[in-house]
């Protein structure tokens, strides 16, 4: 066993340096998520005129409530989302960070008062990360009523504005951003990488130069896992690095958590490619295949955009992919300061998902 | 045991019922360098992969060193060596990296320099693979082979694309394997280096051994047989003029 080990070692280290001595490699394994980063993190990190995403709970029926939320909908600074009627529903919202605070119209609102004008009091509630929405929409609503308020009267301003903080932290849409990028890093390393290389190796009879010797299939999978783990964690390292220094990432978890987990991660998605370059005999058959399942992970596991807004039943399909659990913890280890006991859904699909993987990546190895 | 260290009995491979090795069987003493020729397709290629435990074997047995080749594939790559036809290295390693990978793949661990000198590479021993030539490539894949003592060593063609010089280099250095006890099997295509090299051959075609024996008695029976060469034999040949005027020495 102890030599068998020992295969692994010398295995690992030699895989490991040749990634460090090929430029192409690093481009790719690092430099090319990093430049992801850039430009998504510039998309999402958004400059230019604030919008806010509001919800509107109206719990008044009085035709001035009415008429005033119709106004509101007319505004450019709102963009109302539908569909919100409750203030749980809302809390809920704004705690994923889709909606940026939540304007609440009271039972009596714009009921008309003995005085012959409406009065009443709006509420914009939100969280502590839209701080800055919250009051910025605070003021606003401020300007607005005080105009109205100089039409119904010119003393005691029947309507005014509070302001008011939820104890919500709230994720932005970097947050989510970022681990989606993480993701793609982890397909780019894990199902690239091994497609590449393995078709290449057959090609030129490298592994069927090893198969004359006594190594096992477990060793060479085992000794490229630890070095996909190593690389990984130095890839994703850096995106930390950038996305803290550069995007003003927020990690609020533990990493040794948000580490293992990653690299749980690396070593589950790292099957898929070694199942497929390893089936593979040629470049053409690899190809295609590794399209097929790259792909639908791409484009519905919260990649470069979060999975929330797509429509339900597709939420419900991509939240089975093998990457989706992945992203999912990594962010609600990253950035909701959750631990391994809050995201055991995640790490229970990741664990079956690695499970399937290896079994079939350990039945359709061809060494040729 | 038999004092064969390769034995081979009616072996047999079919590939879409045509049988591409016919039932052929051979012994080879242990010290031998046994040479298998033949015209391409006639099987010689298949009948080492199945020797190297790398094709499943379809009717018959194989031993080597005693041991059974389809009971016991594991045990017998500890005691083969392999030399592939076109050997090939992984990018962006040194040649020292290679040796230790290969010795690891055995769970070894062994002094690279020494395999290196031995097959003249110990100064590029901080070199890439790639960027070796096609005679030091296969003096590297040697070495490569050798890193865990086996007692059998296997050559596809270890020549073939070769220059003069470094034809001759390797013939020198299976010749010195030998001479440290190995036992080599190879294949070719060039009667000169079976003539020089091999102590017997076996002649397969269509996957038969058409004949099997010395290089000196296969000529002797030919001769017998009443043949004679339509060209007038002179003392020296074109290679011997090559070498003369340009020398034994390696030239990479």
């Amino acid at each position: 066993m102890k030599k068998a080990l020992y295969t692994v070692y010398i295995f690992t280290r030699l895989s490991t340096r040749r990634f460090f001595r090929d430029r192409l490699a690093i481009f790719f394994g690092i430099l090319f998520p990093l430049i992801f980063l850039f430009v998504f993190g510039s998309i999402s990190g958004g400059n230019g005129a604030p919008t806010y995403n509001v919800a509107v709970i109206n719990q008044s029926d009085s035709a001035f409530s009415k008429t005033f939320v119709k106004e509101l909908g007319k505004s450019d600074v709102l963009n109302i989302k539908d569909g919100i009627n409750t203030v749980s529903d809302a809390n809920d919202q704004m705690g994923k960070g889709q909606l940026d605070a939540t304007i609440i119209l009271p039972k009596n609102f714009g009921d008309v008062s003995s005085k012959g004008y409406p009065t009443g009091q709006a509420k914009v509630s939100f969280t502590q990360n839209n701080e800055q929405a919250g009051r910025g929409l605070g003021t606003a609503l401020e300007g607005q009523f005080a105009q109205m308020n100089q039409k119904f009267t010119k003393v005691d301003p029947p309507l005014t504005v509070s302001t008011q903080q939820t104890n919500q932290k709230s994720l932005t849409a970097f947050d989510y951003t970022f681990a989606g990028l993480l993701g793609f890093a982890i397909i780019g390393m894990g199902i690239f990488g091994p497609i590449n290389v393995f078709p290449e190796l057959k090609k030129q009879g490298i592994l069927r130069r090893l198969h004359t010797t006594p190594l096992k299939v477990w060793q060479y999978f085992l000794s490229t896992m630890l070095s996909q783990a190593i690389i990984g964690m130095v890839s994703l390292a850096v995106m930390f690095i950038v996305a803290m220094l550069v995007f003003h990432l927020k990690v609020v978890g533990n990493y040794l958590e948000i580490a293992i987990f990653i690299i749980f991660g690396i070593i589950s998605i790292l099957g898929i490619g070694l199942a497929i370059g390893g089936w593979a005999k040629n470049e053409r058959q690899a190809a295609p295949l590794s399209n097929i399942v790259v792909f639908p992970m791409m484009f519905l596991s919260g990649t470069f955009f979060p999975r929330y807004l797509m429509p339900d039943w597709l939420q419900h399909v991509s939240a089975l992919l093998p990457l989706t659990p992945i992203i999912d913890g990594i962010r609600l280890l990253t950035t909701q300061g959750m631990h391994f006991v809050n995201i055991l859904p995640q790490i229970g699909l990741t664990a079956a998902w690695t499970v399937v993987i290896y079994v079939i990546a350990f039945r359709v190895f061809r060494w040729e | 045991m038999s004092k064969n260290i390769l034995v081979v009995k009616n072996l047999r491979k079919v590939y879409d019922d045509v049988a591409v090795v016919n039932g052929i069987s051979f012994e080879v003493g242990k010290g031998e360098i046994f040479g298998i020729l033949g015209p391409n397709g006639a099987g010689k290629t298949t009948t080492l992969e199945m020797i190297e435990t790398m094709r499943p074997i379809d009717g018959g047995t194989i031993t080597v060193d005693g041991i059974d080749v389809a009971k016991h594939p594991d045990a017998v790559k500890r005691v083969i060596g392999v030399q592939p036809q076109a050997p090939a290295f992984q990018d962006k390693t040194k040649l020292k990296e290679l040796i230790e990978l290969f010795a690891a793949a055995y769970g070894e661990k062994v002094d690279y320099q020494e395999f290196l000198d031995d097959v003249q590479l110990g100064e590029k021993k901080d070199a890439y693979a790639e960027s070796l030539s096609g005679g030091q490539r296969q003096r590297l894949s040697i070495a490569a082979a050798l890193v865990h003592s086996p007692k059998v060593f296997f050559m596809d063609e270890p020549t073939t694309g070769l220059d003069p010089q470094a034809r001759r280099n390797l013939w020198e250095l299976t010749q010195h394997i030998r001479d440290k006890g190995v036992t080599v099997v190879m294949t070719t295509h060039y009667m000169d280096e079976a003539e020089l090299l091999c102590d017997r051959v076996a002649i397969m075609d269509k996957g038969e051994i058409i004949a099997l024996d010395t290089p000196k008695n296969l000529i002797k029976a030919l001769l017998k047989r009443g043949f004679k060469k339509a060209q007038h034999v002179e003392q020296a040949d074109l290679e011997d003029v090559f070498i003369d005027l340009t020398g034994k020495a390696l030239r990479d």
